[in-house]
């Protein structure tokens, strides 16, 4: 007699914690979706992007729609996936689209200009002596973009949209 | 008498709409399974063009593709995979993997008018593509090795048409000896 009550409360414990997970579950989904479609908070860090981000890391909103659409263009801070390490997430700025002469120095002394190819992007980072971008694996196919960068959250004295 | 009239209106409208909202819940709860299975598991498509014959035809052929062995890592050499065009970043293509990065590939570079040869060691965090029709596919021979990220998914089994169904073998050579 005792056994069925037990069960009984059981029962409805149990049910009462699939409820919650459900929520708990449908609250995620509906993270996962914003991140991955509309906009994210990411944590940049690194001497490549000086001045515009900080080397210590900067809190910065980037949406993931205007890629999809093709909106795309010079001037942009865009998230990468790194070419050389499928793992990693660059922040870099796009310099040339395809089709673009891009002139650029790896060296102080020795300049270089390319075309950049069908498909392709060139990026660099700003601070040009500690980034490792473009100039040394070559320009990015389109595909391999994931965001564009359009607000600063943290440091609160950086709050706002970034400067060109 | 109008009054009631307008209550019975409200609550069969009421049913009504909570109805329609209800079926509509459903279906894009339905909508978003097959989104997320779609993305991170398992999606099918349809493959046309001459550059991956015999394995598939020229008109099109349909296939599924799993998306999780591209995440783990497990592709290698012989599987045929989907990849995202470094060319066309809104087309997606078919074709054999033959060299992951600090392989050593070998390729014939342009079969219709020559035999030379050439070798290329693929770079880091790239792989080596190629159609299985090397006669008329546009692949790394033609835009170079292509980074890891852009594989969509690895393809294992075709699905259509009927009489071509089962899973695609690892090596696609079909020898006409056997």
């Amino acid at each position: 007699m005792r056994l069925l009550s037990y069960m009984g409360q059981w029962k409805s414990a149990a049910k009462e914690v699939l409820d919650r997970t459900a929520i708990v579950a449908k609250f995620l989904c509906l993270l996962h979706v914003t991140n991955n479609y509309l906009c994210s908070p990411t944590l940049v860090y690194g001497p490549s992007m000086l001045p515009t981000l900080n080397l210590t890391g900067d809190v910065v909103l980037a949406e993931h729609v205007s890629h999809r659409i093709g909106k795309v263009g010079t001037g942009d801070v865009v998230l990468v996936r790194s070419p050389v390490d499928p793992r990693r997430i660059l922040t870099k700025r796009v310099v040339g689209m395809e089709g673009d002469t891009v002139s650029f120095y790896v060296d102080p002394m020795y300049g270089q200009t390319t075309v950049v190819p069908k498909g392709h992007v060139w990026i660099q980072g700003d601070n040009t002596y500690a980034s490792s971008d473009s100039r040394h694996f070559g320009p990015v196919p389109y595909g391999l973009i994931q965001g564009k960068v359009f607000f600063r959250v943290w440091p609160p004295d950086g709050f706002g949209t970034l400067e060109q | 008498m109008v009054g009631l009239i307008g209550r019975l209106w409200n609550l069969q409208y009421k049913s009504i709409v909570k109805e329609a909202s209800g079926k509509t819940l459903a279906v894009a709860k339905f909508f978003c399974v097959l989104h997320v299975t779609n993305t991170y598991l398992c999606t099918f498509a349809l493959a046309y063009g001459p550059s991956m014959i015999p394995t598939f035809n020229l008109t099109g052929d349909m296939f599924l593709a799993e998306r999780l062995s591209i995440k783990f890592g497990k592709v290698g050499p012989g599987d045929i995979v989907l990849l995202r065009s470094p060319e066309s970043p809104r087309k997606v293509m078919v074709k054999r993997l033959l060299g992951l990065e600090s392989h050593s590939v070998t390729y014939v570079v342009d079969p219709m008018n020559s035999d030379r040869c050439d070798t290329i060691v693929v770079p880091k965090g790239h792989v080596w593509v190629e159609g299985d029709n090397i006669y008329n596919s546009r692949d790394s021979r033609q835009f170079g090795p292509v980074p890891y990220s852009l594989l969509e998914g690895k393809v294992f089994c075709k699905i259509w048409p009927p009489k071509e169904f089962g899973s695609l073998m690892k090596s696609g050579m079909k020898d006409p000896d056997l």
